[in-house]
Formats: C-alpha cells, structure tokens, sequence
C-alpha cells in the first residue's frame, strides 16, 4: 500500500512538475534552439548554423560583455563595502530600529525601479536638485552628475542595495556570540575577529548577497541606459537591439545564452564554495 | 495521507478540467472582447472611456509598446490570436506584416469614405495604406516630421533649417547635443547626415560614409538616451542645446508645458530628391486573427469621430497632429495652445520638405555597423 501510495503521489506531482518544467526550462530551451539557428529567422524550421556566435566574436559584443561584468563585480565589491557596517548594526547593534530600517529598504521596493532611477536622475542632472540648488546658493554651477560610469556605478549600488543588505545581515546573525568572545578572550584584535571569525562564518550570506546583486546586475539595463546616458553599451542592451530594432531573433538569443553560460558558471563556482542550507537555518 | 482509487480519479479530472480551460475560453467567440497593440495614446481613458461606454459588456484592452518590432515582436511569437487591432508607422504594414499574413485588409466600401475627411495629403488616399494589390491595410491616423530638435534659445529655427543635418557635423556644436537613441531612425538619420539616401541600396563608399558620419556623431554627443523626456530636460537645462532624432512627437510635450524654446526642425534641403526630411504616419490594421472581435473595426471608426480623434492627438505622453484635422468639425477643438504644441504654424511646409518614413535596404548592415560604433 505505501509502495501504491508512492507512486500516487509521483502522478499527482506530475501536473506541477510538468508546469514547472513548461515554466522554467522551455523558455530557455527556446533560447537555446533560437540561438543555433540562422541569422534573422522566425521559426525553427531551418538548420542550425551556429552563425550567430560567429557574429559574437566578429562584431565585438564581448565588449558589452565585458562592460556588464565589470559592472557588476565593481557594483557588488562596493555593495559590500557599503552594506557591512549597516547589515552589522541591524543583525547586532540597530535592536528595535532595525525594523524601521528593514520597511524604509523594503519600502523603496515598492515604486518601479524606472521611476526612483528617473528620481536620481532629476536629482543628479544640470540644473537638477543638487547643481541647482548649489547654483542657486553659490552662484556658480557644474556639468551635471550624468551621463558616466560612475553614474551607472550609482544607479546599481541604489537599485540592489537591499539584494546585498538582507543576506548579509542574515550571514552575520549566524555569526555567534560565543564565538567573538571566546577570539576576543583568546587575544584576537579586532581585526582578526573580523577576519577569520565573522567573515568565514558569514560567509554563506556574504555569498547570497553578492551573487544576488552580481547576477542582477550583470543583467541591467535601465542604470546604463538612463543615468549613464549610454556612456557604454551593457549586454542587456544589446539583447533588446537585436530582439526589437534588428529583428534578428537569433542573434538576441546567443548573446542571451553568453550571458546566461558566462554568469551561470560564476554562480556555480560561487556557490560550490558555501553551504546553502546553513544560511537557511537547516544545519547549523 | 493515503489516496484510494476514487480520489486519485477525483483529482486527475480536476487537473484535466483545469488544463482544458484556456483551449475552451480561445474558443468561445470575442463578440464583447477587443484587444489593442499600440503606440502610447489609444491605449488611455479618454479614448478607451468613450468606447467602453459605449459597449457596456465589452472587455477592451489596450497595451501600448515601446517601439515597432517590439509590437510585431508579439504577434510573430504567436499572440497573434490575441490581439485585434494593431497601431505601427507606416513601412511595416505594407512591407512585412502584410506579406507574412499577420494582418488582414479591411473593408473598403466601410473605411475608404474616412479619407475624404483627412487632411489632402492623406486624402489622395493616402498611398502607403495600400498593398500593391489594392487591398486596404490600415488607416492614418497620428503622424509627423521626424528629424532634430533644438532649443530655439541657443539656435535659431532659421539657423537649423538652412544648416540642416551639416549642424551635427559642426565643431562648434561638439559637445553640446544629444543623440536620442531610436535605433532605427538613427539609422535613417545617420544617413542624411551623410548626405546618403537611406530608402535606396548604399554603395561600398556610402557605407563607409554613413559609419564615419555615425561614429563622429556619437563621439561628439554629450549624451546618449531613449527617453525623450530625459533629452527635452537635458535640452530645458541647458546641459545640451540640440538633439539628433527627435520631431514634434518629442518635442511636443515640453512645448505643450510653456517651453516653446524646444522645437523640431525639418531641414530645407537634403539628401532624397533634394528633401531633408523624414514623416512617420501610423497605420491601424486588423490583426490576422483567426477569431478576429467584431469590435476592432467598430473601433477603427470610433476613432475618427472628432472628439476622439481630438482626444488620440492630445492624448498623455506626447501630442501629434491627426490626419483628421482636415475635417473642420474636428479642427475646431485644438485651441491656440495646442496648435503651437505641435508646430502647427511650419506644419504644412515641414511635411513638404519631408519623405515617407520607409523601410531601408540596407537596414541589416547598418543595424550592425551602427551597434557596433555604439559599443
């Protein structure tokens, strides 16, 4: 009867495993079947012909490539830097303010992400709230804030800052007490608590946040395209060139598939060095 | 939980039931459904509130794309039974759309006497609503110059008109000017910058031409964005004092705001039979849809009465002269405000020095040449 039942309950699985795989894996099958077949075509009755990686690496997008990855990597080493003091005082200092703390991030969630980058971006332009105000009280004003990489750098460190500040400050109250004291009694410095105490047993949110703000980011568009003024072309924004005003289907998908491959191999490497589970409370 | 034989029965049917809902709704029939693919405009309450009122029971939905091949995008990726009516400028419907049977012609006895209310150059009828076999394939509607905006402050509109594209191309403007990205109006306008005809096959050297032009355009622009809205501030703040692509469809709503500086200009003289200048004209169509709604043609007419035709040229967004304005009824609801929101004044002569936004055949390459410079 439990063997019956078993098996009863593989079939009635089916229905959402079969969702499940629709949902999740046939989009990207598509992407990958696109991504083979010849440049500009609608369906997939035709030979593939793998022409569109050969434009990849004809046409320079490995440039964009580049672009979003570097990005990224600096977005998140700064998220880090930037969200560590503020993730330590809520998981350990901030007590009851760290619920205000926590509704004033997830709060900014709320409104689209275009709306609070069209927000900085009339803060930070020529004759916006700061060059204004400061041409108002000095009388002398400055090119505006805009249309740089620093910009951009900006607009991903404010848009996935609470991608980097929950995990970590989830990776920091698994940090625990005994342990800092039991260094600090032993005649650790504080920068050797901080270092092979709270680091490694932070480890695995430390990794969450980065790779959440890293994949996220790698992927943006709207930052480059709004605050940075296309000072640099970002890989996303050449996916939607190829799949909108190129019409070339094909093309979109590879460089979608390079995306995909290049941050899923970074991810997985990432994420064979840290125990999941232990962020998630299973095994501690 | 142990599961006997009736329950398991039980739920797989359900699971049945609930899997063969969409197919039945698909074919149920679409009398009191619409579904509308457009440009920002049609898709907002003073349009679609009228028509709802109007079909009570009616579910009408509109969705407003963020460019051409994004719309065609989505009937091409099979949603081409879901959709209606769909709204794009006018190359697309006769050069593609209609060939690849995504759209079907529409009655000509009902629609072909809303031309004689058009303005004359669209009242001839208008030749690009038309397949080369004669059948009807949309109907104009919004419609204008497209070329380059400046601020009328900085650089006068007589300036810019005798100057024309030679603008961008002057070291005394590096620095101080936009580029607003519409991948494909770059494109053409890149081209007549390069004193090039882009609706006719480019030579080797003309190809050479237009990725210099481009590349020197792109270097010297101050800034690059799609949004028009960021381009009309950058141009109000001084930060910039013209934008390359741009027309009365961007500048409209930074005019219609009080900053009348701001103003698209249509150069005198260009490239294309002497002509400096590109119009875009939207064209309704009907979706080839297999279970087309009834509504879409209903609609298709309910926007050419003038108080909608009137509420689609000053819908939220941007403002656009109508074809419709040749009708005086519907004349006589634009005040003085609006009119010079959408350049009304140069309107007639701006139209003269332009062509028709066409499809390019050598769209394909540029495209590349053009994101590549871009990177």
């Amino acid at each position: 009867m439990e063997r019956i039942d078993r098996r009863l309950g593989l079939l009635f699985a089916l229905p959402v495993s079969a969702i499940l795989a629709g949902a999740f894996l046939a989009p990207l099958l598509v992407v990958a079947i696109f991504s083979t077949m010849p440049q500009k075509v609608f369906d997939f009755l035709h030979w593939p012909d793998f022409s569109s990686y050969r434009v990849i690496l004809e046409q320079g997008y490995w440039r964009s490539i580049l672009w979003s990855l570097g990005l990224a990597f600096t977005a998140t080493a700064l998220l880090l830097v930037i969200c560590w003091p503020l993730a330590y005082g809520m998981a350990r200092v901030f007590g009851r303010f760290t619920l205000v703390l926590t509704v004033l991030v997830v709060m900014s969630l709320f409104v689209s992400e275009n709306i609070r980058l069209f927000g900085w971006f009339l803060t930070l332009m020529k004759g916006g709230l700061i060059e204004g105000h400061l041409r108002a009280w000095f009388g002398q004003g400055f090119e505006g804030l805009l249309f740089n990489v620093p910009a951009i750098l900006f607009g991903l460190v404010y848009v996935y800052l609470p991608f980097m500040l929950f995990p970590l400050a989830q990776g920091i109250a698994m940090v625990p007490d005994d342990a800092r004291a039991a260094a600090f009694d032993l005649g650790a410095s504080r920068w050797q608590v901080f270092t092979q105490i709270e680091l490694p047993l932070a480890a695995p949110g430390i990794m969450v946040g980065s790779l959440l703000t890293f994949v996220l980011s790698a992927g943006a568009i709207a930052e480059a395209k709004l605050l940075g003024g296309r000072a640099v072309i970002v890989i996303a924004d050449d996916i939607e060139t190829a799949f909108t005003f190129a019409q070339n289907w094909p093309l979109g998908s590879a460089l979608s598939m390079v995306l995909i491959a290049v941050v899923g191999t970074l991810v997985i490497l990432g994420l064979r060095r840290v125990d999941l589970d232990a962020i998630m409370g299973r095994r501690r | 939980m142990m599961l006997n034989r009736r329950q398991f029965q039980l739920g797989l049917a359900g699971a049945l039931g609930a899997a063969a809902l969409p197919g039945a709704a698909g074919a149920q029939s679409r009398d009191n459904e619409l579904n509308i693919l457009c440009w920002e405009g049609y898709n907002t309450d003073s349009v679609l509130g009228p028509f709802r009122s109007a079909h009570p029971g009616a579910t009408v939905r509109a969705e407003s794309g963020t460019s051409d091949p994004d719309m065609i995008n989505k009937i091409r990726a099979g949603e081409i039974n879901i959709w209606d009516l769909i709204n794009l400028n006018q190359p697309w419907a006769r050069d593609q759309m209609y060939p690849e049977g995504l759209i079907k012609p529409l009655d000509k006895e009902r629609f072909m006497p809303l031309f004689d209310k058009f303005l004359p150059e669209f009242r001839g009828p208008y030749p690009l609503a038309f397949a080369d076999d004669g059948a009807l394939l949309g109907l104009p509607q919004r419609y204008g110059p497209f070329c380059f905006v400046v601020n009328t402050d900085k650089i006068s509109r007589e300036m810019a008109e005798d100057q024309g594209w030679n603008l961008f191309l002057d070291p005394a403007l590096a620095g101080r000017y936009g580029v607003l990205t519409y991948d494909n109006w770059n494109l053409i306008h890149f081209c007549m910058a390069a004193g090039i005809d882009p609706f006719s096959p480019l030579s080797a050297d003309q190809k050479q031409r237009f990725t210099e032009v481009a590349t020197r355009i792109f270097q010297n622009s101050k800034v690059r964005s799609g949004d028009l809205v960021a381009m009309n501030i950058a141009l109000i703040n001084g930060e910039i004092d013209a934008y390359f692509t741009g027309g009365t469809y961007t500048a409209s709503p930074a005019r219609y705001d009080g900053q009348t500086q701001v103003r698209g200009i249509t150069p005198r003289s260009g490239p294309i039979d002497g002509k400096g200048g590109v119009v875009w004209i939207e064209l309704t169509s009907t979706v080839n849809n297999p279970n087309l709604s009834p509504l879409a043609a209903e609609f298709l007419e309910f926007v050419h009465q003038p108080e909608i035709a009137k509420a689609v040229a000053f819908a939220e967004g941007t403002y656009n002269p109508v074809a419709n304005m040749g009708d005086p009824e519907t004349m006589a609801l634009f005040d003085e405000e609006e009119l010079d929101a959408i350049q009304w004044d140069t309107l007639p002569e701006e139209m003269a020095r332009s062509v028709e936004f066409d499809s390019m055949p050598d769209y394909d390459e540029l495209i590349q040449i053009y994101t590549a410079i871009r990177r």
